[in-house]
């Protein structure tokens, strides 16, 4: 844990990652009944972790092997496109310490953020993991200014119930091919 | 025109040039039409057919290469009735069909079909009606330009010094060729000129990216990303140039004390990759790991390319208090794929760490510009210094935090203004093409 340790991002990670983005080519089918409430209790928490900022709590709920990816090409491999950012836990922990420093700009004064997560759908993966996918509009207020960032999020969750982890966070922004207004927060 | 001298003055500009919609109305026309304006690379369209959209100032336009491979620029609006005829970022098609009443261009911008054509006057000659085109394109190095200017000088002057440091970018990769891959878009409620400000300023990382300095130093130590900016910029030896036509140039390199690969923030995959490189070319990993990094130079090229890191940013205005920026991504063509996957993730540092602190600022500046009683932005850092030093073909060199490249592009800001130079356009075939480099 911490944001020293080196990163674990390697070719057989970005391979997983090409996997969850080849997934969208089939309709997965109905979601697990048995899964959605576990995923909605994680989903759930998540969100109101990152609306009230609770960022360092927030990264001891992701895996070791974490990536938090938002990118701009949602059906390409990440290893021949640029996102918006594809982050292993290093980069996330780096994030974070940015606004930990006082001097972000674009976060003085900070947003405001109230995220509504619905359409929470699960299906188990293999190795013990359950994919849980939902609908999230972050709204960030700021300044004058109320914006919303509209986004399907993929969750590889590594454990369910109250030690819920996630392993993999997809934020697939709706408006990821056009401009999106600066945002400097986690969404 | 002559109000227009008045509001570039040597040491300061008005606010108006910032703020005054009827000023934004003559820079679409005079500056994002009557000077060489950057309007995508031509790795983004590399087979015959291909085509993208982009926009030269507020104009929608289809860059296109023909089945025989030669470019051509045509304004993406209908002779009909000025629908856009094209709706997509890129692809590659021979014809472009207007969706309203069906008339159909070649990719030349000859128009080939008239629906229904019985009824025009008997005058009517398909030959008059085809798409506008740009009547002037140049490329240099795979980047793509034109003008509406006949009297604008050739791509080649009008660069002038700025080529030989762009081919210094290009020829980072194997090949000296790039391969622009896909693009960050930023949007931002201030005047396109305040990103054109920063992008000549080395007075400004010390503290608007004091944020990004402090968490490299609290989190990875040592001359990190930017660490050259900590303390007194100016003693490294780092330095802007002003080359004349407002192109700008921001040298960081001479405060590096490592190599670019170990000032390099860690970014993800850095470790897997870096021995990856270093199995497959040994003694040679060194130098293979120096492509992946960004240029560590700032070339802008005016009015709309901001060359940086691994970066075409362009500089995209909507009105004259609203901006869009792209960031392309270069790639290194011949590169291993691993320094190519590298320069993906390093694509992603400062512009999603560094660059919303810019943005911010830029909003702030706006903000600020509303007072109307307060009429001037000072830029007169390095005026009449002793350091500044001015070479044989008028290039202007001064310590990194001085001010000069930014009175030097405001100086090729009003010659534009200034000008009354005739805007055309012209019809299929009737382009001129100069291939500079």
């Amino acid at each position: 844990m911490g944001g020293h340790a080196a990163s674990v991002l390697d070719d057989r990670l970005y391979g997983r990652l090409a996997d969850l983005v080849s997934f969208e080519v089939e309709d997965r089918g109905p979601a697990d009944q048995r899964l959605q409430s576990a995923a909605e209790q994680a989903l759930y928490h998540e969100a109101r972790m990152l609306d009230e900022r609770r960022y360092r709590a927030w990264l001891e709920r992701f895996t070791d092997d974490c990536v938090y990816w938002v990118p701009l090409d949602p059906v390409a491999d990440p290893r021949t496109k640029v996102s918006y950012c594809l982050d292993d836990r290093r980069r996330m922990a780096d994030r974070i310490g940015l606004l930990e420093t006082g001097w972000a700009h674009a976060q003085e004064p900070p947003s405001r953020t109230v995220r509504t997560v619905s359409n929470v759908e699960a299906w188990p993966l293999g190795g013990g993991d359950t994919l849980a996918r939902c609908s999230t509009v972050v709204w960030e207020h700021r300044k004058d200014r109320l914006t919303p960032f509209a986004s399907r999020n993929d969750f590889v969750l590594a454990s369910l119930g109250s030690d819920w982890a996630v392993r993999y966070k997809i934020v697939r922004l709706v408006d990821c091919s056009g401009d999106v207004r600066k945002f400097s927060f986690v969404l | 025109m002559n109000a227009l001298d008045s509001l570039v003055q040597p040491h300061r500009v008005h606010r108006r040039a910032y703020t005054d919609p009827d000023i934004f109305a003559a820079e679409m026309s005079k500056v994002f039409g009557g000077a060489w304006v950057y309007l995508a690379h031509e790795s983004q369209l590399p087979e015959p057919n291909d085509f993208v959209t982009t926009r030269m100032g507020l104009r929608p336009l289809i860059l296109t290469r023909d089945s025989d491979g030669g470019l051509h620029g045509l304004f993406n609006r209908c002779a009909h009735r000025a629908s856009t005829v094209c709706q997509s970022e890129c692809g590659s098609t021979r014809r472009f069909q207007c969706s309203y009443h069906g008339w159909t261009y070649s990719n030349r911008g000859e128009l080939v079909n008239v629906p229904f054509v019985e009824g025009y006057p008997p005058e009517f000659d398909k030959a008059d009606h085809g798409l506008a085109l740009v009547p002037r394109l140049g490329t240099y190095r795979g980047l793509v330009f034109g003008t509406l200017n006949s009297d604008a000088p050739t791509l080649a002057e009008w660069l002038g010094p700025a080529g030989p440091l762009i081919d210094e970018f290009v020829d980072r990769s194997p090949t000296g060729r790039i391969e622009v891959r896909n693009c960050q878009r930023m949007i931002y409620r201030g005047n396109w000129k305040l990103a054109w400000d920063n992008a000549g300023d080395g007075l400004h990382p010390t503290f608007a990216h004091r944020s990004f300095l402090v968490l490299n130093e609290r989190q990875h130590g040592g001359a990190r990303s930017l660490s050259q900016f900590k303390a007194s910029p100016d003693d490294t030896g780092m330095y802007g140039l002003d080359l004349g036509h407002g192109h700008m140039f921001v040298d960081q390199r001479p405060g590096l004390n490592q190599s670019f690969w170990e000032t390099q923030r860690p970014v993800p995959g850095r470790e897997w990759y870096a021995d990856r490189i270093a199995e497959r070319f040994g003694e040679e990993a060194a130098d293979v790991l120096d492509m992946a990094p960004g240029s560590m130079v700032n070339l802008s090229i005016f009015p709309n390319l901001l060359i940086k890191g691994n970066h075409l940013e362009t500089v995209d205005p909507v009105s004259v208090g609203e901006t869009r920026l792209h960031t392309w991504v270069a790639a290194a063509e011949g590169a291993p794929d691993e320094v190519n996957v590298l320069r993906m993730r390093i694509a992603e540092d400062f512009p999603s760490l560094g660059n919303p602190d810019d943005l911010e600022i830029f909003e702030r500046c706006q903000e600020g510009l509303a007072i109307a009683e307060i009429e001037w932005v000072d830029m007169s850092k390095g005026l009449g210094h002793d350091a500044e030093q001015v070479s044989a073909d008028g290039v202007r060199r001064a310590p990194v935090t001085h001010e000069g490249p930014m009175r030097g592009y405001l100086r090729a800001w009003l010659e534009l203004m200034s000008s009354d130079a005739k805007l055309t356009t012209v019809r299929a075939g009737e382009t001129s093409f100069e291939k500079a480099a």
